[in-house]
């Protein structure tokens, strides 16, 4: 490779819309919606890591992002702040990774773009897994449903993972979490909730999401749900194979979802 | 009723009953956008106080690419990771000319034989003294500016004749005054959080800047 030179800079080059974006309608905020984003996340994350919670972090695209969010929840730059157990998960296959380490009550994290396939994979078996999913990222956004938490950038550069702006967005993560911890009240299994993370009775008696872990005989099947694993009937949908996602009801698969 | 129930009012937000979480996630967004803000403003106070060096930065830099040279990053803790998301900017960039960058933290087994060995001061410098040559680039990020390891690689990189470039938080701290930093970029906070968000940006900006200068391959 040859590379020329050129002879100047043309420089009050520097990027205005990542140093300082325009104000959003006569205020200057920086964030917007993902202020209240980061506040309903932080809650779910903190009562998770109170119940005894590791985070799991993956990027496969940006493993400097998941290995920044992994180090700064456990080993803290700020003396005194309880160390979290988090970690970063380095894998050419997310969904075989987290299948095997995520147990119930844990915490999925993600950097990564909407289209990401494994980790679109991995933040919808969350209900099967039993853990709280956050995705992070910028560009074109997941449906909304793509996982419990969506934290996206949207300030309109497309440069978000490479200019600092998922820097500071995990370490606002980061401090809104610890936050958290001195309000012991609220972070109790059934505290009240204004962002309705928690399931309701009624809502997991219509359904529930289970993956097929195996099929060892005709209409039957051992899947994994959030509380466990457990045998269903799954007549209804056959045939099954490892690591497809069903509906269960009342023992019942009624329905696949596409995993 | 003991003395602590009686001034518990004068607490809320330690009390252990409390539980609707309006007024915390309210709080939590409100704390959320202050930090924010805090974030550009230190970032823009700082690409204005560096402009200059940034400049010069990013032109020696473009020499020594221009010329064949290399970039190696290091770091320790979160400036490890951002020292990896700056080699992959340069090396692997999202639009531009990809340019040879490599991260000295990379490889668990040279770090660990390395720190295991010898000692945990010259797990970069070790790397450096296998690796580089005259025209290449050690570019260190510590946001005390204090890091033992990252100031030991800068002696060993000027010795080798490499372009040596800190980047420094905290006021700078030694790597401002180390005679083997060529060129320092300082973030000037003592929060450690709000130094990492400046220093990404400016290793962004130096990398536009390089873009800007390095012209397409002939």
């Amino acid at each position: 490779m040859h590379l020329t030179v050129a002879s100047s800079l043309g420089l009050d080059d520097v990027d205005r819309r990542i140093v300082a974006p325009p104000d959003r309608g006569g205020e200057s905020l920086e964030l917007g919606g993902l202020a209240h984003d980061l506040a309903a996340a932080s809650l779910v994350m903190a009562r998770r890591f109170a119940a005894g919670a590791t985070m799991w972090c993956v990027s496969p695209a940006w493993p400097a992002h998941g290995r920044h969010v992994a180090v700064e929840f456990v080993h803290p730059v700020i003396v005194g702040k309880r160390a979290l157990p988090s970690v970063f998960v380095d894998t050419d296959d997310v969904v075989a990774d987290l299948r095997v380490l995520v147990r119930p009550g844990d915490v999925v994290l993600a950097v990564a773009a909407a289209g990401e396939p494994g980790v679109a994979a991995a933040m919808r078996r969350g209900p099967a897994w039993g853990a709280t999913t956050v995705w992070v990222g910028a560009g074109a956004r997941p449906d909304v449903a793509a996982a419990d938490h969506v934290l996206w950038v949207d300030d309109g550069t497309g440069l978000a993972p490479w200019s600092g702006r998922f820097v500071l967005l995990y370490h606002l993560l980061w401090e809104l979490t610890h936050v958290c911890f001195e309000h012991p009240g609220l972070l109790r299994d059934g505290a009240a909730d204004a962002c309705a993370e928690e399931a309701c009775i009624t809502c997991s008696d219509e359904g529930r999401l289970a993956e097929v872990c195996a099929s060892p005989s005709a209409g039957e099947a051992r899947v994994r749900t959030a509380t466990g694993v457990e045998t269903a009937d799954v007549s209804l949908v056959e045939p099954v194979s490892p690591g497809d996602l069903v509906l269960l009801h009342a023992g019942s698969a009624i329905t696949r979802v596409p995993g | 009723m003991t003395g602590d129930e009686r001034t518990g009012f004068l607490y809320p937000f330690i009390d252990a009953d409390e539980r609707d979480s309006t007024a915390l996630l309210a709080d939590l967004a409100a704390s959320a956008e202050a930090k924010a803000a805090a974030s550009r403003a230190l970032r823009t106070a700082t690409i204005e106080r560096e402009g200059d060096a940034l400049r010069a930065t990013a032109g020696a830099m473009a020499e020594r690419f221009a010329a064949g040279g290399r970039l190696f990053t290091f770091g320790n803790g979160g400036s490890a990771t951002d020292a990896l998301a700056m080699a992959a900017l340069f090396s692997r960039p999202p639009e531009g000319v990809a340019l040879p960058a490599r991260c000295l933290v990379e490889d668990q087994a040279v770090l660990t034989a390395v720190a295991n060995d010898v000692g945990f001061d010259v797990v970069f410098s070790r790397q450096l003294i296998a690796h580089a040559e005259p025209g290449d680039i050690a570019l260190g990020i510590s946001t005390s500016g204090t890091s033992r390891n990252v100031l030991v690689a800068f002696a060993e990189a000027r010795s080798r004749g490499l372009l040596t470039i800190g980047l420094a938080g905290y006021g700078g701290g030694d790597m401002t005054t180390s005679d083997t930093v060529d060129h320092c970029l300082v973030v000037h906070s003592d929060s450690v959080h709000r130094t990492q968000e400046s220093q990404a940006v400016l290793a962004f900006e130096l990398w536009r800047a390089v873009q800007t200068l390095v012209g397409a391959p002939s």
